[in-house]
């Protein structure tokens, strides 16, 4: 028999491979603690540039693109030339979708503006909650991105660039900073139903890329099976599921004597925190728990797949120890109809994100988890006319708005030209969202890469990335 | 043996032992861990390749550079003319003189106005790397052509001192690597891991217990190179490479984009596997992928082959505009040709010239315009959301077995009377209903191609330009007009040519098959900033190899699954793993879970459930319910494959770009949106819970378990029913521990099944075979539960 070979790698190995694992740093920072003999607590390290000023991220991604001119971004000039044909100043050598081609005119709002709280911030009539937390968001009035169609919009709000299969924020998020929590993955997407015809969202939204497979997203679900696999087999019991993964780590403990596989004691690891999130997250995603006062203030109903139970679950999640939660509502694609459709979805997410807000806010968790709610893209100043009155797509300026850990409540940042059109004052690319969200949580942008084929590749990419300094509590 | 306490102890001993290793004796560390032919050995000079390039590629050229519009100073430190230049009052690099070199000056200096790389790069050079650039300028900076741009050179294998040990020329650089740095092979590993090893190396699958046994009785180098030939001969070794190679070309069932429509390209994945099986030269395999359909006389095969040209993401989304589209596509074919032949990055070079490689923007479109002729822009208009879409041109076809079937019959039809007639005509009719729909090149007038400045395809005031081949790799002879994708697949593999150089990637991506990783690491970048050969030497021979043995893949694999080096322990021997931490020197096989469909041949076949039939449509395991409910245009509703088509390989698993099947993306499969070269090993609890809970894999535990109970008829002696089934998953005896585990794990669950026979009877309706009904569902369900342990066992998906 050949002896036993050393573990020497082994306590890296494990935590860089076992579960949701640490964050990249943490490694480094243990690398040099095993050097010095500290036993400082491994769950405390991670990559930290400078102070956070939030620890975790809920993203709120309306896709489809919903209407800035109809939520934030009020234009006079658009009432007053409703009807009237686009003039080609704003359109001309521009990118265009589903209007390939025809007579472009101007759209009107289709709903009013009131000012709200102390700020005074200008939010639409179909968002009467958004208007009770006008003082607590920070709205970015100019944002702009790069891709017009969803698929590629959605891979680039997510990962920084259009091309397919690069890590997406909550993947680089979670490399940087490693999960809070021993028994959830530190990156969880929840998806809604209602709404409008949904938007199709591929996995690749949520992958982790060139990075290690435990820091992608994992989807759990408010409604039917809450995890995939995380229920045992028909017939077998809690307690049999127990007696087998014991079974399993004994046997691979034992055979590890001859191989002396550095590997095993991650497999063993991954399979009992398999075993554990089979309790914890049925317990996690089962709201029934939480006080009916709680519930309505949601308008949440345990089990019904709503926006507004999936608010509630991004509460629990981040109570938990998840650090990003990206909360999808899929309803937002107003062609036509839009009117129609801006009830209906606003109906079914604008009260369950006021009270998502007002909850983390009286438990004191508010102050340190960042929270961004936005789509892909915004909508033309454009008439689109499938069914009644709507827009297109539009991706030269639109809003999101944030708030939460590090961000300056009640403020309006940039704004678009007269008609809503192109971003012109203080403007936010994709990329500067993406390093203002990491400077909140005390990472460089910079700083925060991986080399992969031959680059050292970022979330923001190889083109310069600013942080929005002036938004900053 | 050690206990379990022992081992804890060992491995804290060793650890502090490393550790104090690490921290008192630094020099030794920098020996550890620098790659071969490093300057450690104070005799050897410093190897431009090995020890300069890197760190002036990943520190300097980003600014000085290839990169023509972002370069600083005038410099460039990718050129040695430039870098030697005498400048107005000064030199950067001025050989023999580390003083007189600016470049010195800069590095060393604390300055931030004056000091390189800039602060602001965050690229700073570490002291060793300070020091080793001067070191170099001492020794009068000697310069060399990139090794990836060298081409490949035959060499005579080394000779070394333990003469006894090497098999063949591969054993010999291997060997000497590690006898310069004191440094010697594991001994070889036992005749039934190695023969386990080898079956899942070569066909994806794991051995029968009757092949480990012969092994074992007679494991001699006869009858280990007659199995070898077995396995390289067996239909199984083509669906195993196949798997390899869709990875890189980015096969999947569905278009990627939006919609994630289903497409037709299945017959291109069955022509890879035939291709592999029958050797097909691998220029004749580039010629047919890259441009079948233009080879005079084209064969149906050589068309549907052709259908690698399709295999990109293509989007169906309601107002998409053409012209940005057809810039997607095209640069997403030059990321995809550029990274499967040359192991580049041309892809870098879509907004710029690249900035670590001498490409340029200008290559990237000329490359581009080579398949400028494919008709991409109709499923614009006529693509529908409908399942399949529609991707024309396509072409209805029957598999090459399936051909040769109707051919027979065909020709046997006019010598047959009454009833015998009937039959075949029936055979022709049902045959020629199931040939599928494959989408095929078609060549059509070129689309005009510029450069985009900066990607930006509304930007037409680019230059326009031809296809062409990288210049700085040299250019196309002998074409006479406009260059076609026949010209580029012969360039690509011309011996003479360019073709050692294509041989070279390609011989690095398969030596990762069967020994972990690549000699140069970075499979997926073979340049300026890839990671250098750790054996350049052997690599080169193993490239020479390929194309004077015309390109057979068969006979390269050979040549490295008959070395000794394969044939190592892959359990470290105990010095070795501080000597040689990384396996730089190739002193131990390596190990690694099986790849992700794999994992499930494995499991299907020790159950006996495993189809082995080759090729055919797409099939749909058990998926779990609602894992397409992000999917629309349309929505989905999944259906598995309800006969046996349920338990075929993993490879012909419905490949849904956007949702992978669940089990296979949490064990690191691909999306295959893009090209794969190296798959990323996690160890998360996803895989476990997928493992423990698929109905895949809990059927083929009581499908196993069945299989044990029959072939043990009575239940007195679970002994031996726990040594049959152990043996049949790991292909060794079970322990006295092992058995007392599993035989614990028995009688507790019967224990349980038994005051609840319910739970017996709906843990064997799992699946859609039904239990077998001579057997006690008690009983049978105890020993389901003992199967499911074998199969999530480590051991029984690790290939060792």
């Amino acid at each position: 028999m050949e002896a036993p070979s050393p573990y020497a790698l082994n306590r890296r190995t494990f935590l860089s491979q076992a579960g949701f694992g640490l964050g990249a740093a943490a490694l480094h920072a243990l690398a040099s603690n095993e050097a010095q003999g500290s036993n400082a607590s491994l769950a405390q390290k991670k990559i930290q540039h400078h102070t956070a000023k939030a620890k975790r991220v809920i993203f709120l991604c309306m896709a489809g693109g919903p209407s800035h001119l109809e939520t934030f971004d009020y234009k006079p000039d658009l009432d007053r030339l409703d009807g009237k044909p686009m003039p080609d100043s704003f359109t001309a050598g521009q990118p265009i979708a589903q209007l390939q081609g025809q007579k472009l005119k101007v759209q009107g709002h289709l709903t009013r503006f009131q000012n709200y709280g102390q700020s005074g911030q200008e939010i639409s009539d179909f968002l009467p909650w958004h208007a009770k937390m006008a003082d607590k968001i920070c709205v970015l009035r100019s944002m702009h991105t790069e891709q017009i169609n969803h698929d590629p919009a959605h891979t680039f709000m997510n990962t920084g660039t259009p091309i397919s299969g690069r890590p997406s924020m909550g993947a680089w998020i979670n490399y940087g900073l490693g999960s809070e929590s021993k028994s959830l993955p530190g990156f969880v997407v929840l998806s809604s139903v209602g709404g409008r015809n949904p938007q199709p969202i591929a996995s690749r939204q949520w992958g982790a890329g060139f990075l290690p497979g435990q820091f992608q997203g994992v989807e759990l679900s408010s409604s039917g099976e809450p995890a995939y696999y995380v229920r045992n087999p028909h017939g077998v019991t809690r307690h049999q599921q127990r007696r087998l993964v014991e079974t399993l780590s004994h046997l691979n403990r034992h055979r590890n004597q001859i191989e002396a596989n550095q590997d095993i004691e991650a497999r063993i690891a991954a399979y009992e925190m398999a075993f554990q999130m089979q309790s914890s997250v049925p317990e996690l995603m089962d709201i029934s728990d939480e006080s009916q006062e709680t519930l309505a203030m949601y308008g949440a109903n345990p089990g019904d797949g709503s926006y507004a139970s999936n608010c509630l679950l991004a509460r629990r999640l981040i109570e938990r120890g998840v650090r990003f939660v990206q909360l999808y509502h899929r309803g937002w694609d107003h062609h036509g109809d839009l009117v129609k459709y801006m009830d209906i979805c606003c109906g079914l997410t604008d009260r369950p994100t006021w009270a998502l807000v007002t909850d983390l806010e009286r438990r004191g968790l508010l102050d340190d988890t960042l929270i961004v709610w936005g789509g892909e893209f915004g909508r033309t100043p454009m008439f689109q006319g499938k069914g009644g009155p709507g827009r297109d797509h539009h991706i030269k300026g639109f809003s999101m708005w944030l708030a939460g850990g590090g961000i300056k409540g009640g403020l309006t940042y940039g704004a678009t030209d007269e008609l809503g059109y192109h971003a012109v004052e203080n403007t936010v690319h994709v990329r500067d969202l993406h390093a203002t969200m990491l400077y909140l949580l005390g990472l460089d942008n910079q700083r925060l890469s991986v080399p992969y084929q031959g680059l050292d590749m970022r979330l923001t990419g190889v083109e310069p990335a600013n942080v929005i300094y002036p938004i900053l509590a | 043996m050690v206990t379990r306490n022992g081992t804890t102890q060992t491995s804290c001993l060793v650890e502090s032992l490393t550790l104090r290793a690490l921290t008192s004796l630094p020099g030794l560390v920098l020996i550890l861990v620098l790659p071969l032919n490093s300057h450690a050995d104070n005799d050897q000079s410093l190897n431009f390749n090995q020890d300069i390039r890197p760190i002036l590629s990943d520190k300097c050229f980003r600014c000085h550079g290839p990169d023509a519009t972002h370069r600083k100073a005038d410099l460039r430190l990718d050129e040695e003319t430039d870098a030697k230049r005498v400048r107005e009052s000064y030199q950067v690099i001025k050989p023999m003189d580390p003083k007189g070199s600016a470049l010195v000056d800069r590095i060393v200096s604390e300055e931030p106005e004056e000091q390189m790389p800039p602060p602001e790069s965050n690229k700073a050079l570490t002291e060793a790397e300070k020091q080793t650039l001067i070191q170099w300028i001492q020794e009068g900076a000697p310069w060399d052509v990139h090794w990836a741009y060298q081409a490949p050179r035959k060499t005579a294998p080394p000779s070394v001192q333990n003469k006894e040990w090497p098999l063949n020329w591969i054993d010999n650089w291997i060997l000497k690597s590690q006898e310069m740095n004191q440094l010697a092979p594991n001994k070889e590993t036992s005749p039934s891991v190695l023969l386990r090893r080898l079956s899942y190396d070569l066909l994806g699958l794991p051995p029968s217990s009757e092949e480990v046994q012969a092994f074992e009785a007679d494991p001699s180098e006869a009858h280990y190179e007659a199995l070898i030939k077995r396995y390289l001969a067996s239909p199984h070794f083509g669906e195993r490479m196949a798997t390899y190679w869709l990875d890189l070309v980015r096969y999947a069932d569905t278009v990627g984009y939006h919609g994630d429509q289903d497409h037709n390209i299945s017959p291109y994945r069955d022509w890879v596997i035939q291709a592999f099986n029958e050797d097909l030269p691998f220029d004749q395999f580039t010629e047919a992928q890259l441009a079948g359909d233009l080879k005079p006389n084209a064969t149906q095969d050589d068309l549907i082959a052709s259908g690698y040209n399709r295999l990109l993401q293509t989007s169906h989304e309601g107002g998409v505009q053409p012209k940005e589209y057809l810039a997607i596509y095209a640069a997403d074919r030059v990321r995809n040709v550029s990274s499967v032949w040359l192991g580049g990055t041309l892809g870098c070079a879509q907004c710029h010239d690249h900035k670590y490689d001498p490409y340029t923007a200008h290559d990237f479109y000329a490359m581009s315009a080579f398949f400028a002729d494919l008709d991409e822009e109709s499923h614009f208009k006529t693509g529908t959301n409908a399942l399949p879409t529609r991707r024309a041109p396509e072409i209805h076809v029957l598999s090459r077995w399936q051909r040769d079937e109707l051919e027979d019959w065909t020709s046997r039809l006019p010598s047959l009377h009454g009833p015998n007639a009937e039959l075949a005509k029936r055979q022709i009719a049902n045959l020629k209903k199931e040939a599928r729909l494959t989408m095929i090149s078609k060549s059509k007038t070129p689309r005009t191609v510029r450069i985009l400045p900066r990607g930006n395809w509304l930007d037409e005031t680019g230059e326009i330009v031809e296809p062409a081949v990288p210049s700085f790799l040299g250019q196309l002879e002998d074409v006479k007009s406009r260059a076609s994708r026949l010209d580029l697949a012969a360039w690509l593999t011309q011996p003479h040519g360019i073709g050692p150089f294509t041989a070279r990637v390609q011989a690095n991506r398969l030596w990762s098959l069967f020994f972990g990783r690549g000699l140069a690491r970075s499979l997926d970048d073979i340049g300026a900033q890839g990671t250098p050969p750790t054996h350049p030497e052997l690599l080169d021979n193993l490239a020479i190899y390929f194309v004077d043995q015309g390109w057979s893949v068969k006979r390269l694999i050979q040549a490295m699954v008959m070395s000794r080096t394969y044939r190592q322990s892959s359990v470290p021997h105990k010095q070795v793993v501080n000597l040689d931490p990384a396996n730089d020197y190739f002193t131990r096989q390596e190990r690694y879970r099986l790849q992700a469909e794999f994992i499930r041949d494995n499991a299907l076949m020790i159950a006996g459930l495993l189809q082995l039939d080759i090729g055919g449509p797409s099939m749909k395991p058990y998926q779990p319910e609602g894992y397409y409910k992000h999917l629309n245009f349309p929505k989905r509703t999944y259906y598995h494959s309800t006969d046996r088509q349920q338990w075929r390989r993993g490879l012909y698993v419905h490949w849904q770009r956007q949702f992978l099947h669940p089990m296979l993306r949490a064990t690191d499969a691909p999306s295959r949106e893009e090209c794969t070269s190296t798959r990323p090993q996690s160890n998360t609890p996803l895989a476990a819970l997928a493992l423990l809970n698929d109905p895949t894999f809990v059927e083929a535990a009581r499908a196993l378990a069945e299989k044990a109970l029959l072939s043990h008829p009575g239940t007195d002696n679970p002994q031996k029913t726990i040594a049959w089934l152990f043996e049949r998953t790991m292909k060794r005896p079970p322990d006295e521990r092992e058995h007392f585990e599993l035989e614990r794990l028995l009688e507790d669950t019967k224990r349980e099944f038994e005051s609840n026979p319910e739970q017996a009877r709906r843990f064997n309706s799992v699946g859609q075979s039904a239990p077998n009904p001579n057997l006690d569902p008690i009983h049978l369900a105890a020993w389901s539960s003992v199967s499911r342990a074998l199969l999530n066992l480590n051991e029984s998906f690790t290939r060792n």
